[in-house]
């Protein structure tokens, strides 16, 4: 499996759309894949590296982008003009940009999410199983310990922020025929605990919040991705902590661990455990299972 | 003489506070000045209706979870 | 000082908005109709960014601890002061020790309360704007509730020479008749079939009691979605597509549809169709529940053009309050 390589996808050509006369969406795939992801980041780099005239919002998303604008500054038509420039001058399969690789310790099955999944069994695919064990069997795993071990086996990389603040949706860095891919709840859940590590579709999630909710619950992480208050140390300049092209790598951790850092994050103490990395495209591209080691590696 | 309970506002009217309890007010109750008769639900938020002047709770113009609009009759006071 | 003895339904303090973050999940926040915000705030001689009340359905009684210089804006709510009826897009001056109270709304549903210096609460990334599901901005990130104590903000002059000022006939909406939206069609709408389509621009849709701050869920004929083998990554519902950002005013089709408004939810997989132009999303918030709307396709060109001349009333409306004595 170390010999896996990513082959870049050919995309369509990007469809520009007016959304209204303030926003421009530009769908660059219908489907996921790195490369669209990877071309939404770098061309929403060189937006805010440009300081484009007239942008006032700049969103990478899965595999599209967003930009609201103020069309009192520039003309929408003015701005697409400079996308498609942007868009055009861009290798995507050689490409760098500076990003962090995050820690972020799990307590897989933990007993919070497991008594929400248990509460809304009659809106699962499979009301006699838990989440996991679903997930495992769908995903050919002989184990929910062995499915576990695949999803915490390479980092997930932070493909968009968004719905509420602060919640990351993350795709893992392994070649497609490796992702691991689960149905939403057939019908949502009207509750989730906050930090709850969720799975819908390709990509993994962290709930900021408590609330409604339709990804398959597999365990819950003690640390938080939005912090109002800002009480903790690396919230300082953001009320959110995951930003698009973060890199984030999930720990399985036990309740011992869990509750100890639970506690210094609820004393506004606890420091997150992240480093600065450059992320090659192309690197990642040729050897994913040994790039994504090497990334890793700077925060072990 | 009487009064007519009127919705103030469109939504959904409700005529317990929860499913599982018994409505605020049947037919043939009697109703001090003040007192809830129902709820009216717009955007998420409950709105309390309660009666203007005491009397006998008569008909139920509107039934349990019906749409309402505003200045709609809900139910007479006798 | 202002004094809430009643919040009303959903009042909160809102401005023109937080900008900046929308990558990071957080939406803008704001008047829900610019328009009749901005027009309160000219009445009483502030800049357009001042902050004010935002008053849903039903709106506040308040007590002023000090002079102050008001207009009310929007739907409207028979605002009475010290009792006696008073008139909206008006400016009106309250002393110390006054009250003023709003009822529920005839026509429209949203009003604004302006106040000469503007509510003054502390502004938490570059605005005062309320966004409850966090709780910032505003009073406690809250709606406002019985005993809830607003600042208002330092006056630069005396503003009680803008008394009695009012806006032309031709400046206030009808909310009650003003039932068609503008749209820029477009996003993600080739998940719609054609049928859908056409529906979307000629039905007749009814604004749901499920309509707020972040969403209008409409009814009307059921969405029929293209056949198509879903995509990687994009869910196995047919409305489902690889989550994407959603512009504020856009259309979401879950299956009703839902046009997001202030307050949106900022991404997620629900294919778009469409996107109310900014000049018109104003009017879609003070459409009542229960009542219709129709959706009218417009071009890029038509939306700015339709902005522009939002621009000149606007203009025309502060040089009309500020030249008069």
């Amino acid at each position: 499996m170390g010999d896996d390589r990513i082959t870049p996808v050919d995309l369509p050509e990007p469809r520009y759309e007016y959304g209204g006369d303030d926003h421009v969406f530009v769908e660059l795939a219908e489907a996921m894949s790195f490369t669209a992801n990877f071309k939404a980041m770098a061309i929403t780099q060189q937006v805010a590296e440009r300081e484009i005239d007239g942008v006032v919002e700049n969103c990478p998303a899965n595999a599209s982008y967003m930009l609201r604008i103020d069309p009192d500054v520039a003309h929408p038509d003015t701005i697409i003009e400079e996308l498609r420039e942007i868009e055009a001058a861009l290798d995507v399969e050689n490409y760098e940009w500076e990003t962090r690789v995050i820690d972020v310790p799990v307590l897989f099955e933990d007993p919070w999410t497991h008594e929400t999944l248990m509460e809304f069994r009659d809106r699962h695919q499979d009301p006699d199983g838990t989440d996991l064990e679903y997930s495992a069997e769908l995903n050919g795993f002989d184990s929910v310990e062995a499915f576990i071990d695949a999803f915490v086996a390479a980092p997930h990389m932070v493909t968009m922020v968004g719905f509420v603040p602060g919640l990351p949706w993350c795709f893992q860095m392994v070649p497609r025929e490796r992702q691991l891919e689960v149905p939403k709840y057939v019908e949502p859940r009207t509750d989730t605990p906050s930090r709850a590590i969720g799975f819908g579709g390709a990509f993994s999630v962290i709930y900021p919040v408590q609330g409604a909710g339709g990804y398959q619950l597999y365990g819950r992480t003690p640390i938080e991705v939005l912090d109002v208050d800002q009480r903790l140390p690396d919230f300082e300049d953001s009320i959110v902590y995951p930003n698009p092209g973060d890199i984030l790598n999930y720990r399985r951790i036990d309740r011992e661990e869990y509750d100890e850092i639970r506690e210094e994050v609820e004393a506004g103490s606890y420091e997150y455990t992240d480093e600065p990395v450059t992320f090659s495209t192309e690197e990642f591209f040729d050897a994913p299972d040994e790039y994504n080691q090497r990334l890793v590696e700077v925060i072990a | 003489m009487g009064e007519q309970v009127k919705s103030p506002m469109p939504g959904i009217f409700y005529r317990q506070s929860d499913p599982d309890e018994p409505p605020f007010v049947e037919e043939g109750d009697s109703v001090d000045a003040g007192d809830t008769i129902g709820l009216v639900e717009v955007m998420k938020n409950f709105h309390e209706i309660t009666t203007e002047n005491g009397g006998t709770v008569g008909e139920f113009h509107v039934e349990n979870e019906a749409e309402v609009e505003a200045d709609q009759t809900l139910l007479d006071i006798e | 000082m202002i004094r809430i003895t009643d919040g009303g339904i959903a009042s909160t303090v809102q401005d023109l908005g937080r900008f900046g973050n929308y990558h990071i999940g957080m939406p803008p926040s704001g008047a829900m109709d610019e328009y009749a915000h901005t027009v309160a705030n000219y009445l009483v001689g502030n800049d357009e960014d001042a902050a004010t009340i935002e008053m849903t359905y039903q709106g506040v009684t308040a007590t002023f601890d000090e002079d102050a210089v008001v207009a009310i804006t929007g739907a409207d709510m028979s605002p009475t002061h010290n009792g006696d009826p008073i008139d909206t897009w008006t400016t009106v001056a309250v002393e110390a020790g006054d009250e003023l109270e709003l009822s529920f709304a005839t026509e429209g549903a949203r009003a604004y309360l302006a106040v000469a210096g503007g509510i003054d609460v502390p502004e938490v990334m570059g605005s005062r704007s309320t966004y409850t599901l966090v709780g910032i901005g505003g009073q406690d990130g809250r709606t406002l509730e019985d005993g809830d104590e607003l600042a208002i903000g330092e006056r630069t002059e005396d503003r009680r020479d803008l008394v009695g000022e009012t806006v032309g006939d031709e400046y206030v909406p009808e909310y009650a008749t003003e039932d068609t939206v503008r749209v820029i069609l477009g996003l993600t709408d080739y998940r719609l079939t054609e049928e859908s389509k056409a529906d979307l621009c000629e039905a007749e849709w009814t604004v749901s009691p499920e309509a707020d701050r972040v969403g209008y869920r409409l009814d009307g004929p059921d969405i029929e979605f293209e056949e198509r083998d879903q995509p990687f990554g994009a869910g196995t519902d047919p409305s489902n597509v690889v989550d994407l950002g959603y512009p504020v005013g856009s259309i979401q089709v879950p299956q009703k549809p839902i046009v997001l408004m202030q307050d949106a939810v900022t991404g997620g997989g629900y294919a778009t169709v469409g996107t109310v132009i900014s000049v018109d999303r104003g009017r879609l918030a003070q459409r009542q529940t229960h009542k219709s709307v129709y959706f009218e396709p417009v071009e890029i060109d038509d939306a700015l053009t339709a902005r522009q001349e939002r621009h000149d009333r606007l203009s025309e409306i502060r040089k009309e309050v500020e030249l008069e004595d």
